[in-house]
């Protein structure tokens, strides 16, 4: 898979395709670092692991090159996901992007709880299957229970926030400028731990129909609270009811955008007569 | 017990009508809520809602219009299927989506309003308090 992974990177620098290559890299000090890879000779040193998020730091190139400046990116299954909630979002044109998509092992999607362990766009690797994150002992203890112990659970996990904001940091998709969660109108300031309804569910909420369940904020929390929990469940309504799921395809928007009408949740049945107001609608 | 406090979002052309209308009529009703009337029911911000809770109220109500009613372009779907997605992280957190009363269509009239308060403020004074989060 490295091997395919570098051909295909130093294909499309050799052809000019993009300006550069952006990847992981083993440095001079046995380190392994984001690196943009714009000589073909860089490339001995590509690595494809370990998990690392690349798709805010694009983001970031991108909007700070010259407006021709194409970029390649080395991505996993929520990488690429990520990078399309970015493109949805016009963070990154799309012209500019190029992907190499690569396959994650079963062991990683163990680990991420991941439905979707590769890209849409695979280019190295074989595809495994996905996990479902609600059959996983550690959700299902996390999460089952009524209403009390739940609150408790999460009440006693959030306490241990230091409010870092490594996990908005470090979500792809977390991009807004200015952030509300640096807001005293919503999340009181300069209090540890962070209140807990707005600090978490705020953030939270805000990515209910964009996560890309890349668990990243929780690989950054330095407490290990499960965040990646608060977020699946919101998923799996959005892929039931709507069939919908975040960094797809770009052009598929989001069904909480759009009217019941275009896009109708699978178990809601409107009445007849509501169907006469729309054809005086439409009239 | 301390009675329950509620929050009402209400759409000004439904819900805030039958709010009005009941206060005109004195029909009478639990005495710890407010009702704020929005333009339309879309431009509640879930933020809001989170806010509220976590500044000691216990149930908020969004009131709107029937779907296929909405002045503002269908502006209405989007809120349901926004606060249901709240509703559901309200669910995971155990919170409790009980917690967000969704409305729509149903208080046009003075007495659809009071049904709906008198209800909800019954649902929440069953529910347990949400202290360990404040
Ligand atoms: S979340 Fe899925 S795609 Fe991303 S690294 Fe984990 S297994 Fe791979
Ligand atoms: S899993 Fe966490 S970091 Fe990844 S997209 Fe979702 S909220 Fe953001
Ligand atoms: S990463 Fe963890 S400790 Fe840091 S702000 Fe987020 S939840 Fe709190």
């Amino acid at each position: 898979m490295l091997e395919k992974t570098k051909n295909i990177a130093r294909q499309i620098l050799e052809e000019k395709k993009a300006s550069a290559v952006f990847g992981l890299m083993r440095n001079e000090w046995n380190i392994i670092q984001p690196h943009l890879f714009e000589d073909p000779a860089g490339l001995a040193n590509l690595v494809l692991e370990p998990k690392w998020l690349l798709a805010k730091l694009a983001m970031r190139i991108l909007r700070s090159s010259p407006e021709n400046y194409k970029l390649a990116v080395i991505c996993r299954g929520c990488d690429e996901r990520a990078l399309i909630e970015l493109i949805k979002r016009n963070q990154i044109e799309k012209e500019n992007l190029l992907t190499i998509g690569i396959a994650c092992s079963q062991e990683q999607a163990a680990i991420c709880l991941c439905d979707r362990p590769y890209p849409e766009k695979l280019d190295a690797g074989e595809k495994v299957s996905g996990v479902d994150p609600f059959q996983d002992e550690r959700v299902r203890k996390f999460l089952i229970g009524n209403d009390k112990e739940r609150m408790k659970r999460w009440a006693d996990m959030l306490k241990r926030c230091i409010k870092c904001y490594g996990c908005r940091n470090s979500c792809p998709i977390c991009i807004c400028e200015p952030c509300k969660l640096e807001d005293d109108v919503w999340v009181q300031r300069g209090v540890v731990p962070a209140e807990t309804i707005t600090f978490h569910l705020i953030r939270a909420f805000h990515l209910s129909d964009t996560c890309v369940a890349c668990g990243a904020c929780q690989e950054a929390c330095p407490v290990n609270i499960p965040l990646l929990y608060l977020q699946l469940g919101m998923r799996k309504t959005l892929r039931e009811k709507y069939g919908y799921e975040a960094g797809l395809d770009p052009e598929t928007k989001s069904p909480v955008l759009s009217s019941a009408f275009e896009k109708p949740d699978t178990d809601r049945e409107f009445p007849d007569w509501i169907n006469s107001l729309r054809e005086e609608d439409e009239s | 017990m301390n009675q329950p406090r509620i929050l009402i979002f209400a759409c000004k052309w439904c819900g805030f009508i039958g709010a009005d209308a009941a206060g005109k009529k004195r029909i009478s009703l639990p005495s710890r809520f407010r009702v704020i009337p929005m333009e339309c029911a879309s431009l509640v911000e879930t933020d809001a809602i989170l806010r509220a809770l976590a500044g000691g109220i216990d149930g908020i109500a969004v009131l709107g219009c029937h779907i296929g009613g909405c002045r503002y372009n269908n502006a209405n779907h989007t809120a349901i299927k926004r606060l249901e997605l709240l509703q559901d992280l309200l669910d995971t957190t155990g919170i409790g989506s009980s917690r967000l009363l969704l409305s729509f269509g149903t208080a046009h009239e003075d007495y659809q309003f009071e049904e709906i308060i008198k209800n909800f403020f019954d649902e929440l004074t069953l529910l347990p308090p949400l202290d360990p989060w404040l």
